[in-house]
């Protein structure tokens, strides 16, 4: 009795597995395997531009590598992301895979007039993580950005996303930002979001070739510059290196970077910041906002083109004192352009006031920008020296004696 | 059975015995006297081959030719006499019918019938050619007793005895099989071993009715449980170190007559994941080692499936490079991934079957074949993808790291329908087959013990021995369903060394 309802239950699962006609089942090698994709205006539609990988001029072999190139690009328009995305079918043997998209990059034209309708399928799709590098090809298409070949690593999206994640730990005016990061602020009252800034330098017909990676001195390079600023989901300035910078540290984006600074008695100094700690603080006085920014910063010296005496406490003590007055300066002319440029809190002030005070944030936040614009920042910054490096002295100071 | 009894006339004993075993060549009837001033016919039988010749002539022959000649003490009778006093062997026994007297010879004694006696002797005598004992082959150890049981069963339980020398120590014999009429012993400690265990044994066996039992293997199908099932519920070892373990946790062991596998009941799950080895190294390395062996059997059984679900069905899992590089290795394999991972794995059956059923001299050709069939040859034609024998290799190796091979086998069956389920569900169905595994080991029962504890039912304090291998003076308890009628198995003192 139990074989037989065994036998009938066997029977049945395996009709089942024909049932299913491997719902969903993909071989890997049916898969155009997207890295980067890069979305830009074309007329009242989207034109939608792919990097996918061509894994077989990729993946480590014996035997040297071949001519042809590591990436193919597709491009498709489309009145929707996904309505172009389908398209390219129909000239793709593979059909558009984008769980491993690293990088999407936006057209600055596109993102001026806003990007708010092409981030929703990118949200939406359950193929497409949420954890890739958002940028904006500052001044150019997008699909020029994605249009060039890169040296080191031979997957051009790759190469964005491993020097976006490179320099966000080593150089303060870069910081990644994921698509996640850019629609939890989009959809914050008390904040603006960025996104981080790609540009092309040289010659954008030859970065396309694979020429371009034969070469010593690549003729296109790939290149991050300063953040794009958004007003929601509208592009409306650039900061440059040095406000991207500020930005960062009062964001605590900062892991390490460095700082050049003028000695006291001429010449230059370059001080290696290994840590950071920002604190924002939002307070209501008598309805009126501020906030007040702690930022802790440790610091190495890394380079002394001058003639000091780094024995002595109270030299040490006036770096760190130059090294605060700069910080200071930096960031409150960065906060000042914000205020009355573009009347736009891209640093979260107002959610350090809704965190501090819902109450009177309720009231704030109607008119939030010109608040922002008025209101009072306190800024406190304390550095610390902590290590000179394996030498004391700097051996120019033996040269002049 | 019908038993005749046997005559007072010796010629018509011997007349009757050559018909029952129809007048075979290696019966040998040897008919002498016994004595010289009044002799007595006699003859003594006994099957060439079986009992040993030099031992026949030496302890009965010439005992009762030559000194049965001298007086007889004076009211003795003829069999009195010889039992008493002129056969010089340890074991004798009386028979009475022809049954007997054909059962005796046959099991290598021999038999002695007087002229006017209605009934004879049977004379251990046994001396057929025999193994000796050896190094295991299958359950081998880097450190433990380099010796494994033989087909002689009077050897097996010797070698047992000499590990436990303890008077409890039973051994109930009987034997099976209308034809073989193979000895099959039991072998328990009183007062550890359960009763009711004991008593279910006893009684499986004697429900066995065949008419021949040539391994063990015909015994342990004979009485495991009959439910429906690929795991083993009876072990087996050729180690008598690891059988003696066991009838001291309070198993039981079934030595059978002509194969050096020992049976060892009730057997679970973890059992089949001990290897004696475990016990002789110490407590750190044996748990070192004996969580690699779990997750080679997580290997074993889940490898293939959890390539073919994440390479068809969860890309997605995996980093973008691996990706990249397991992509370009399926570039142009003409075959979806399980087809393909079919393909090896039954490659691999085919090659290890023939490695083991192959004449030893063609050894050489078959593996260089072999290697090249499931290796660089396949890739390089294009027709499996390297990454797909990396798995498949890493697979065959891990089933290996299962101590018990019968459990390996279970595993690599196993692994068939797994691997169909994935690819037809992906991860989906890879949990579906797991957890219906789960299920089903965890109804699973062994002479009444469930299959699965201590894991399930859950006794923490068996946890010592189940993937950690807690040290010996820890091990205070015998495991708590088998041994529980004398659960404690040493003080808490512990040995040597600084207190």
């Amino acid at each position: 009795m139990r074989i037989k309802g065994f036998a009938i239950l066997a029977a049945a699962t395996l009709l089942l597995l024909l049932a299913t006609g491997c719902w969903n089942r993909q071989e890997l090698n049916e898969l155009g395997i997207v890295v980067a994709m890069g979305i830009d205006r074309d007329g009242d539609r989207f034109r939608v531009s792919v990097q996918v990988v061509q894994p077989g001029e990729v993946a480590a072999k014996s035997g040297g590598q071949s001519l042809r190139s590591p990436v193919a690009m597709y491009e498709a328009s489309g009145r929707t992301i996904f309505e172009a995305l389908r398209k390219m079918t129909t000239v793709s043997p593979r059909k558009i895979y984008a769980s491993h998209l690293r990088v999407v990059v936006i057209g600055e034209a596109l993102a001026r007039q806003g990007i708010g309708t092409a981030l929703d399928f990118l949200q939406r799709d359950h193929q497409v993580r949420s954890d890739f590098y958002l940028m904006v090809a500052k001044e150019t298409t997008a699909s020029s950005i994605l249009n060039v070949l890169t040296p080191m690593e031979r997957i051009p999206a790759n190469d964005l996303y491993a020097s976006n994640a490179t320099a966000e730990k080593a150089w303060a005016p870069i910081f990644g930002i994921t698509l996640g990061k850019f629609v939890t602020d989009l959809g914050s009252d008390g904040k603006q979001p960025v996104i981080t800034g790609i540009g092309l330098n040289g010659d954008a017909e030859e970065g396309s070739n694979t020429r371009n990676v034969e070469r010593i001195r690549p003729a296109a390079e790939l290149q991050f510059s300063g953040m794009a600023v958004f007003r929601k989901d509208k592009l409306v300035g650039w900061l440059n290196e040095e406000e991207s910078k500020s930005y960062n540290f009062i964001l605590g984006n900062v892991r390490s970077t460095l700082e050049n600074q003028s000695c006291p008695n001429g010449g230059e100094l370059a001080l290696e910041i290994i840590r950071t700690k920002a604190n924002v603080k939002g307070h209501v006085r008598r309805g009126e906002p501020q906030v007040e920014i702690r930022l802790r910063v440790e610091e190495n010296v890394g380079e002394i083109q001058c003639r000091i005496d780094l024995n002595k406490t109270a030299v040490v003590d006036e770096l760190e004192r130059r090294s605060e007055d700069r910080l200071r300066e930096a960031m409150s002319k960065t906060i000042r352009k914000m205020q009355t440029e573009y009347q736009l809190d891209i640093f979260g002030f107002g959610q350090a006031i809704h965190r501090a005070d819902p109450a009177a944030w309720r009231r704030l936040k109607r008119d939030w920008d010109r608040n922002f614009a008025d209101m009072q920042v306190k800024l406190d910054v304390k550095t610390v020296i902590d290590r000179v490096g394996t030498i004391n002295q700097s051996f120019l100071s033996k040269l002049e004696e | 059975m019908n038993s005749t009894a046997l005559n007072a006339v010796l010629e018509a004993n011997i007349a009757a015995l050559r018909e029952k075993l129809n007048n075979s060549g290696d019966l040998i009837v040897r008919e002498f006297l016994i004595g010289s001033s009044a002799p007595a016919g006699a003859a003594l039988f006994f099957i060439d081959g079986l009992a040993d010749s030099h031992s026949i002539h030496q302890f009965i022959l010439e005992p009762l030719m030559l000194q049965g000649a001298s007086p007889m003490a004076s009211g003795a009778s003829l069999p009195g006499r010889l039992k008493d006093s002129l056969l010089t062997v340890g074991q004798i026994g009386e028979i009475r019918s022809l049954d007997e007297l054909a059962e005796s010879i046959l099991s290598g004694k021999a038999a002695l019938l007087l002229q006017g006696w209605d009934f004879g002797f049977e004379i251990a005598m046994a001396g057929w050619e025999r193994r000796n004992v050896s190094e295991p082959t299958n359950q081998t150890v880097v450190r433990g007793p380099k010796e494994s049981f033989t087909e002689n069963l009077r050897t097996n339980t010797a070698l047992i005895r000499r590990k436990i020398k303890d008077p409890a120590l039973t051994l109930e014999e009987r034997k099976i099989g209308r034809r073989t009429k193979t000895a099959v012993a039991m072998m328990f400690i009183q007062g550890i071993a359960s009763d009711s265990v004991v008593r279910e044994v006893r009684q499986r066996l004697d429900r066995i009715d065949t008419d021949a039992i040539l391994e063990s293997g015909y015994i342990e199908e004979f009485i495991q449980d009959e439910k429906i099932t690929v795991f083993p519920t009876v072990q087996n070892s050729e180690r008598p170190d690891s059988v003696a373990a066991a009838l001291l946790e309070g198993h039981v062991a079934l030595i059978v007559d002509g194969t050096p596998h020992v049976l060892v009941v009730p057997a679970l799950f973890i059992q089949f994941m001990q290897a004696s080895e475990d016990y002789y190294q110490r407590s750190d390395i044996g748990t070192l080692i004996r969580i690699i062996r779990y997750i080679g059997l997580f290997i074993a059984l889940f490898g293939p499936a959890l390539y073919i679900a994440i390479t068809t069905f969860h890309q997605e899992m995996l980093p973008t490079q691996l990706l990249i590089s397991l992509a370009a290795q399926r570039e142009g394999v003409p075959f979806p991934a399980f087809i393909e991972g079919l393909m090896m794995e039954i490659t691999y059956e085919i090659l290890r079957e023939a490695g083991i059923r192959m004449p030893r001299a063609v050894g050489q050709a078959v593996s260089i074949v072999g290697t090249l069939v499931i290796g660089q040859a396949a890739v390089e034609a294009g027709i499996v993808s390297p990454a797909m024998v990396i798995v498949v290799s890493i697979t065959a190796i891990s089933s290996f790291v299962v101590p018990q091979f019968n459990m390996s086998i279970s595993i690599r069956i196993l692994r068939f329908p797994l691997m169909a389920l994935t690819a037809s569900f992906g991860m989906f169905g890879l949990f579906i087959g797991g957890f219906a595994l789960l299920l089903h080991l965890s109804g699973l029962r062994s002479f009444g013990v469930p299959y699965m504890s201590p894991v399930g039912p859950f006794h923490t304090g068996d946890l010592k021995d189940v993937i950690l291998r807690a040290p010996h003076p820890s091990m205070r308890k015998r495991p708590s369903l088998l041994g529980k009628r004398n659960p404690v198995r040493q003080s808490r003192r512990r040995g040597g060394g600084r207190r």
